[in-house]
């Protein structure tokens, strides 16, 4: 097992999806709103970060739009489309709460993969945008997946530290009042409604980024990458650090990627054999997914420590 | 002429649509969540009916029988081992625990089947011709089973003991214990009956498609549309919205390619959200 690869992988993968779980933690955590499709928006950054570097259509290309802007004008602008989506989706979904929420988020994220998957101008259907720019390879001494590696962990600190600065204002402890008590936090004159929108939108801006550096990553943009298998890795990888603490989210979702990531590096004998072991890793996580919702192991720990939160 | 054809069709895939939601939208009713691992159990019982029909060659009737008792015993485990402990935590934690429980019932399809393409045993269907419209005998089974099915639902739940407890313990449990319906027991009748449910959708989808492992997750989207367009839990606006969203899937496909068809479900979910907020049955809310 090449053990140095296995790590860089884990902690680009691991930061990348870290920073989808830190949203998610922020939406469900603290404004109470279950999102089931989260795939979305992280499926926006990294096709407007595809469209954006691409160079114009030629020959067999049936996408529409290729403006081939630098990297980082086009990660600023997956960003940008992140938060443009949620609110264009959080304008009808938001007057919904709990399992209505989730499952409207869930129909658009379907919706929208549906579109991606069928209307090849937006970029070639199923097989997707190949060849998606990777900035940092020309970066002198150091290996490039080195340096894309620290650049998703520098991505990942900055969403936590703007989060932990966001939710230690009075602006998040009215967003906690409205999590606790919502008639007495609007009896004082916080605007609940109001502010899970705006937390809605603030949250979508870090998984438009991180679906950027997924394209980077991947140097592909497809549909087949945004199903709603990334929506459920991302709550498993919440609910397995606990949903209450932010390192949690995090050391959640690194231990998924490394735990998936052993799997997958595993040296197989046969095809028949490997692809047990892809159903056998679906089980297992669907196991550990329900354990882990049943006896909350990480929760009672942090409790016990005194760090929850 | 063709876009009759595709609303007949349409008329059977609701019908199918409607098997596969019923039990789904039982179990919202009685247990209060919403159960995503409820499209997995459709592919067990299909798989089950593929396994017995085509490696054992069993009789398709005998192997869809097993099966769906088979699946209504496995919706019924799973609900003691997986649901019950943790009931009092509220529906959204159930609701992302089925979710886990759909990956492990997936993966083990996946492990235990393999990828490739199935189908059963049975020959192909006979195809009937009436006003120049083309029916197969499939759908036809289809049709009639969705009617079967809804009649005999509805007298169990209007006419029988267990029944009229289901929907005692679905309005208000506290009462119903208190006149003494067995929760438990009837707890355990929910689950048998909504996984038995699915089994049948599953032998529907067996013999209606060809089978790959992930067919049955594909169903929940679908299961999804027609639950929330009838309005979460309620059993009749079920027959109404399975027909709505087959017939607007089929029909749409004569206007646009055919592979926008869960978008239009959706789309039909989302026009009708916007005039009944609470869906075909009016004013119940969750």
């Amino acid at each position: 097992m090449n053990w140095p690869q296995l790590l860089v992988t884990v902690l680009t993968l691991g930061s990348i999806f870290g920073v989808v779980t830190l949203s998610l933690n922020l939406q469900y955590a603290r404004g109470g709103m279950i999102n089931f499709g989260i795939v979305a928006y992280f499926a926006v950054g990294a096709y407007t970060y595809a469209i954006f570097t691409q160079p114009p259509p030629q020959g067999l290309d049936q996408y529409t739009f290729g403006f081939g802007w630098p990297w980082w004008a086009a990660s600023i602008v997956a960003g940008l489309a992140a938060l443009v989506f949620a609110a264009v989706t959080g304008w009808p979904t938001l007057r919904l709460r709990g399992e209505y929420l989730a499952l409207t988020t869930f129909a658009f994220a379907e919706v929208f993969h549906s579109l991606l998957l069928n209307e090849r101008r937006i970029g070639n259907g199923t097989v997707g945008l190949a060849r998606v720019e990777r900035p940092f390879n020309d970066w002198g001494p150091v290996e490039e997946k080195y340096v894309f590696a620290a650049a998703a962990a520098l991505l990942l600190i900055a969403t936590l530290v703007t989060f932990r600065r966001l939710l230690a204002s009075p602006y998040g402890r009215a967003l906690d009042a409205i999590r606790d008590d919502e008639t007495a936090a609007t009896a004082v004159g916080k605007p609940a409604q109001q502010m899970r929108r705006q937390v809605f939108l603030i949250s979508a801006v870090p998984v438009g980024f991180a679906g950027a550096f997924y394209a980077m990553y991947t140097t592909l943009a497809q549909p087949s990458l945004f199903t709603a298998e990334v929506t459920f890795f991302v709550w498993i990888a919440l609910v397995l650090g606990g949903e209450r603490s932010v390192y949690g989210a995090v050391l959640g979702t690194v231990g998924l990627v490394f735990f998936e990531e052993m799997v997958r590096a595993w040296p197989f004998e046969t095809v028949r054999s490997a692809q047990i072991a892809a159903a056998v890793e679906h089980v297992v996580t669907g196991l550990v997914f329900i354990a882990v919702l049943r006896y909350q192991p990480l929760e009672a720990a942090a409790r016990r420590l005194g760090t929850s939160r | 002429m063709l876009l009759l054809q595709f609303f007949v069709s349409g008329i059977a895939t609701g019908c199918f649509l409607i098997l596969a939601t019923i039990g789904f939208s039982l179990t919202r009713r009685v247990e209060g969540f919403l159960n995503i691992a409820h499209a997995e159990l459709l592919g067990v019982s299909a798989f089950t009916t593929w396994w017995l029909n085509s490696h054992h060659g069993w009789h398709v009737i005998a192997a869809a029988l097993v099966a769906i008792a088979f699946t209504s015993l496995v919706g019924l485990g799973i609900a003691r081992i997986v649901y019950d402990p943790i009931r009092h935590r509220g529906p959204a934690v159930l609701l992302i625990t089925s979710t886990g429980v759909a990956f492990v019932i997936g993966g083990a399809l996946h492990g235990l089947i393999g990828t490739g393409i199935r189908t059963l045993d049975i020959g192909i269907a006979r195809r009937y011709e009436m006003f120049g419209l083309r029916v197969t005998s499939h759908q036809l089974i289809v049709v009639g089973l969705a009617a079967a099915v809804s009649v005999s639902l509805a007298l169990f739940l209007n006419r029988t003991r267990t029944g009229l407890a289901i929907r005692a313990m679905a309005v208000n449990p506290e009462l119903a214990a208190s006149r003494g319906v067995n929760l438990r027991a009837t707890s355990r009748a929910t689950w048998l009956l909504s996984s038995g449910l699915a089994g049948l959708a599953g032998v529907m989808l067996a013999v209606l498609a060809t089978l790959t492992t992930d067919l049955a997750f594909a169903q929940i989207l679908q299961i999804l549309a027609v639950a929330i367009l009838a309005g979460l839990g309620s059993l009749y606006a079920v027959f109404l919205s399975g027909l709505l969203v087959g017939v607007a899937m089929d029909v749409s496909a004569y206007w646009i390619p055919a592979g926008y068809r869960p978008l239009v479900a959706f789309a039909v979910v989302i026009v009708v959200l916007l005039f009944r907020p609470a869906g075909l049955a009016g004013t119940r809310t969750a």
